[in-house]
């Protein structure tokens, strides 16, 4: 036991005796009390399937296994055959990783451009314009793909019309879901459609917030507009950039309904999957649990790495 | 000078132009074929060969899309409803309690926001199937719980932050318990904010497409998104109602998006903005 310290004054410190300690409880208590219902539910519907997928990984889980109630263990064999699997780094992994880094690219250049411009707007076109792109960001990923894909449809869509009245293709005689490079191409802007808003918003938010004085300084040391982007805008929106680029590899990364929902996507032609499909169809379509979980775990362990450097950004930016 | 200033608005009002047209042509383009009589031979044309509602009509009333309709919408209602209350009571423990791990619970809820549903599907899809969860519309429900809430926890965090404390106070001092106060204080000024996420949790809910594809496999739980593929045949599609179906997806979403638009940026980037 430590007496109270006297303090100068001569009187007691009585602080901590104030609060009885019933009270006290209840203070500790009621954040978790609160807390407590929406921990459950992500603990029994997060960290256990995640637990399980990792637990799954490791077995030649099939479809029996679950009827039986049997488990299958074989160490890390599905870990060697993906990674040994030619399939995953010649198609797989460049449609994924690749994939990505274009869209994150062309997101990034299309939004922020899209966002300098807003911000030369007065008001009342600037809430026009943002409604507008608001409308392009809610479509949702699964109607504005078949969009996307009507727009593109070999035989009577807008695009092929377009070039057929132009003399330089018929309807029919070439289809852009069967090669690789043109299906991707669609996805990408599929997805950059979709993703630009999010990134113009953000960073129009974020140039609002510089003081409109070192623009000035800027323009009076002679910078032209391209030279006060980068010495002015850019250092001060760093933590913007780093999160919105953050944000958008990790939503690209695991595109999935973008791929699916095109001709071929779901696993038929196999030159155009990426790991979200892959895992999918090898689960659903091929009754093999075990390997999607393997590939799932991949794919989930390369956004942990992503989502780790997000966190780190987004601590040093603010007090959570 | 004045012909410079002349050229720069010229320039912007083009600038509006071309952001407006291809902001909202995907969106005109699904409209406009979901109307028009003969949607395979338009061709290149702008403008629809005619009006008609037909494919509209033969969607809703011949291929039962009402139906996928009403799942979905029960589905996001009951999505909404639960992940409101639960995000709530959580958003006012992290805004209003500094206790320990609070840091580590918010840095949780940041990162299960990062986990793929592709790596989730497998196990909740074995869970399920052994539980008889599988077609059920509260099994569809639980699970959209788990994504729509982190999302809802860390918007409404934001609302409930910025209700002066003092406010609070001022309901003790006049004698009111935590629930009344929380009832009569706290819960009326985050009403827009609870408005906002639950807006957002009805987006998520009726969007998504992997576990509604995967869990519900009866035809009479289809919910809107798995509904639709029913119009793809083998190596053909009929666009006027594959596009009509479209538009009774998304057009609710639009509206709903635009309202609340203000909200959203500030609740992803969780105040990595700041001002």
């Amino acid at each position: 036991m430590t007496q109270p310290p006297i303090r100068p004054d001569g009187a007691t410190e009585m602080v901590r005796r104030t609060v009885p300690p019933g009270r006290r409880m209840r203070r500790t208590a009621a954040p978790w009390l609160l807390l407590s219902p929406a921990l459950v539910l992500l603990a029994v519907l997060l960290l256990w399937p995640l637990i399980r997928v990792l637990n799954l990984s490791l077995q030649d889980y099939e479809l029996r296994n679950l009827l039986q109630g049997t488990n299958d263990y074989i160490g890390l064999d599905n870990y060697v055959q993906v990674l040994t699997d030619p399939f995953l780094w010649k198609t797989v992994l460049p449609n994924t990783v690749g994939f990505a880094l274009v869209c994150v690219t062309l997101t990034m250049i299309v939004g922020t451009v899209v966002a300098l411009f807003l911000n030369t707007l007065g008001a009342t076109w600037r809430v026009l314009c943002t409604t507008a792109i608001m409308v392009a960001w809610a479509v949702p990923a699964l109607t504005g793909t078949y969009i996307f894909v009507w727009l593109f449809d070999p035989q009577s869509g807008l695009v092929i019309s377009t070039l057929d009245s132009m003399g330089l293709m018929q309807p029919g005689s070439v289809n852009w879901f069967t090669n690789r490079l043109t299906f991707y191409g669609i996805a990408t802007i599929n997805v950059v459609y979709h993703g630009f808003p999010f990134i113009a918003v953000t960073v129009l938010a974020g140039l609002m917030t510089v003081p409109q004085e070192r623009y000035e300084a800027a323009a009076v040391d002679g910078a032209n507009s391209w030279r006060r982007f980068w010495n002015v805008t850019v250092p001060a929106m760093r933590p913007i950039f780093a999160v919105c680029i953050i944000l958008s590899t990790i939503w690209d990364f695991k595109v999935f309904v973008q791929i699916y929902l095109m001709p071929g996507g779901d696993g038929s032609t196999r030159e155009v999957m990426n790991l979200g499909v892959w895992s999918y169809t090898q689960s659903f379509a091929q009754g093999e649990y075990g390997m999607g979980s393997t590939i799932a775990v991949l794919l989930t362990s390369l956004l942990l790495v992503i989502s780790v450097i997000y966190i780190r950004v987004l601590m040093k930016e603010e007090e959570l | 000078m004045n012909r410079q200033t002349l050229r720069g608005q010229v320039l912007k009002a083009i600038g509006v132009v071309v952001l407006i047209c291809l902001s909202l042509f995907p969106f005109y383009w699904m409209i406009s074929t979901a109307v028009d009589t003969s949607p395979l031979s338009r061709g290149a044309s702008l403008l629809p060969a005619g009006f008609t509602l037909n494919h509209f009509e033969y969607v809703l009333v011949d291929a039962g899309f009402l139906r996928y309709v009403r799942v979905s919408v029960v589905v996001a209602l009951g999505t909404v409803l639960i992940s409101g209350a639960v995000a709530l009571l959580a958003a006012v423990a992290v805004a209003r309690f500094r206790f320990r791990l609070r840091t580590q619970v918010l840095v949780m809820v940041l990162m299960v926001q990062m986990v793929p549903l592709e790596a989730l599907v497998i196990p909740l899809f074995l869970q399920a199937r052994s539980l008889q969860m599988l077609n059920s519309i509260l099994g569809l429900i639980t699970v959209y719980l788990a994504f729509s809430l982190p999302f809802a926890i860390w918007n409404l965090r934001g609302f409930v932050a910025a209700v002066p404390r003092e406010l609070e106070e001022a309901a003790y001092v006049d004698g009111a318990t935590w629930f009344r106060m929380f009832r009569s204080v706290l819960l009326p000024l985050v009403a827009p904010g609870l408005v906002a996420t639950s807006v957002f949790s009805f987006i998520t809910a009726w969007n998504e497409f992997i576990f509604a594809l995967t869990f519900m496999q009866d035809s009479s739980k289809y919910t809107v998104g798995v509904g639709l593929r029913t119009f793809f045949t083998q190596n053909s599609a009929d666009w006027g109602p594959i596009m009509a179906a479209s538009t009774i997806i998304t057009l609710p979403v639009v509206i709903f998006f635009v309202l609340v638009q203000r909200n959203l940026a500030q609740g992803i980037t969780a105040g990595a903005v700041k001002g």
